[in-house]
């Protein structure tokens, strides 16, 4: 752990829990997170964090499981420990059981195994030419040219607007999720992100209403003609389910890309395996989500007093999973801390657990599957184009690499 | 054997269907479509539906053993 100078005495009876100050948002070396995790599961199975208004921190697979799986005690209404009032609500993402599925019901069929299969040919033909593009010149910022590009173009094919329109939403992806760095001045950018992305869907919705029909293929036409408990959803239900939506959908995906694409970089062996055994690239996706996560943890509010794995919790207080050391918990997985390219049987919580089980995890899969497929297709041999130190983004939003200069032989 | 997908813990993960297609079909919100009802597994599928129990995330498979 780091900076654990006597942290502040907690402002509230905390029964004896270890205490500590840590800051989890900020940038840190690559790796530092899942260390961070180890160290913290191992030394104790919950924390009390004075950083900020203070939170519950815990740390192994069962109470991380149990946070995920008991909605009625742990409300999403804010999913960030240090943040309980968010400046926004996300559909379905911060609505509670019984009312989220309502809404997840409208939307799942447009991310199903069998929606995904629809959109598969032309997931591909984006990769393939983000791909192409690359490849002459012998070397890329993975991050920005790559991982940002694929999964937003291919996003908002499924949704059914203009790929073109990825120009407009990465700046606005990286402004929002800035925002949680910790730093007030990333809040301001937050904001403006956040409203950039609500007046591109208050135009959209306005260009599609009083059709008599929804446009097929189209969600933001789709949404103006489903009903949900017998009434039309509202204008301010629309922009909140489509602008999480689009957050989520293209900074996830970029996080896991990098961190599959930086480990295949110093593989070699296991890029050869891929190639050979292409039937093995579904299990690495897996185990990338599991070893990999870019969850470092998930808040949730709790909704009344009550004992919760050793320690007392009060209505309102925050609690935060630590997904990331959940997934390596040794007592859940044989070789924990090891990548199994090949692990069967592998239950990782990579997209959540529970009724807030990632929506777009089917397209997320899609996505890094093809996005291996071709890039090795092209470019079968890659290392890392720096001795620099790369950096990763830290909890609060997802964990991605900010950079991953990657260089190969040209026409290799 | 027997196996069962609980409705009420089952959340559309979709890992059984996509590591036995053979034992399981996909609805078009991507959730099994046998929840809550015991279909048998072959004798030559009970390694297969063993997989898939340990690897539901949500722990929603049971294998009833006959």
């Amino acid at each position: 752990m780091t900076e654990t100078v006597s942290p502040p005495e907690p402002t509230r009876d905390v029964g004896g829990c270890p205490v500590m100050h840590e800051d989890f948002s900020p940038q840190r070396p690559v790796g530092h997170h899942w260390r961070l995790a180890k160290e913290l599961r191992e030394a104790s199975a919950v924390y009390f964090n004075t950083f900020a208004q203070g939170y519950w921190v815990f740390t192994r697979y069962e109470a991380v499981r149990d946070i995920y799986k008991t909605p009625e005690i742990f409300s999403s209404e804010s999913i960030t420990p240090w943040q309980p009032e968010p400046i926004y609500r996300f559909i379905p993402t911060q609505i509670d059981p019984p009312d989220h599925i309502k809404y997840r019901r409208v939307l799942n069929p447009w991310f199903s195994p069998k929606a995904m299969d629809a959109a598969s040919e032309d997931i591909r033909a984006i990769c393939r030419r983000l791909v192409e593009q690359v490849a002459p010149s012998g070397g890329c910022d993975f991050v920005s040219e790559f991982a940002l590009r694929f999964p937003t173009e291919a996003f908002l094919c499924v949704l059914g607007v203009p790929t073109q329109d990825a120009d407009l939403f990465v700046p606005w992806v990286e402004d929002f999720f800035g925002g949680f760095s910790g730093d007030p001045a990333g809040l301001e950018p937050m904001a403006k992100a956040l409203d950039g992305i609500r007046d591109y869907w208050v135009q959209a919705l306005a260009e599609r209403r009083g059709e008599s029909e929804a446009r097929p293929g189209d969600l933001a036409s789709h949404l103006m003609h489903v009903t949900v408990d017998g009434r039309a959803l509202t204008d301010a239900e629309m922009l909140d389910m489509l602008t999480v939506l689009v957050l989520a959908g293209l900074d996830t995906t970029r996080g896991e890309l990098g961190y599959m694409f930086r480990h295949l970089a110093q593989h070699p062996e296991h890029r050869r395996m891929l190639i050979e055994r292409p039937e093995l690239v579904p299990t690495a996706v897996e185990e990338v989500l599991r070893f990999y996560t870019i969850i470092f943890g998930d808040g949730r509010k709790v909704t009344r007093d009550i004992e919760f794995h050793g320690v007392q919790l009060k209505k309102g207080d925050m609690v935060y999973g630590l997904v990331s050391a959940a997934n390596r918990d040794p007592g859940h997985y044989e070789r924990a801390e090891e990548f199994v390219i090949d692990r069967q049987r592998n239950h990782h919580m990579g997209f959540a657990n529970g009724p807030h089980r990632c929506l777009g995890m089917h397209l997320a899969r899609r996505e890094m599957q093809v996005a291996v497929e071709e890039w090795l297709r092209v470019i079968p041999d890659f290392r890392l184009g720096t001795d620099e130190q790369l950096m990763e983004r830290g909890g609060g939003s997802m964990m991605t690499l900010m950079k991953l200069p990657l260089v190969w032989e040209p026409g290799s | 054997m027997k196996l069962v997908i609980d409705s009420a813990v089952c959340m559309g993960h979709g890992r059984c269907y996509t590591f036995a297609p053979d034992l399981i079909a996909c609805d078009d919100e991507g959730f099994p479509t046998i929840r809550d009802e015991a279909i048998d597994v072959p004798g030559d599928q009970v390694e297969s539906a063993e997989d898939v129990a340990a690897t539901c995330p949500e722990e929603a498979i049971s294998l009833i053993r006959e």
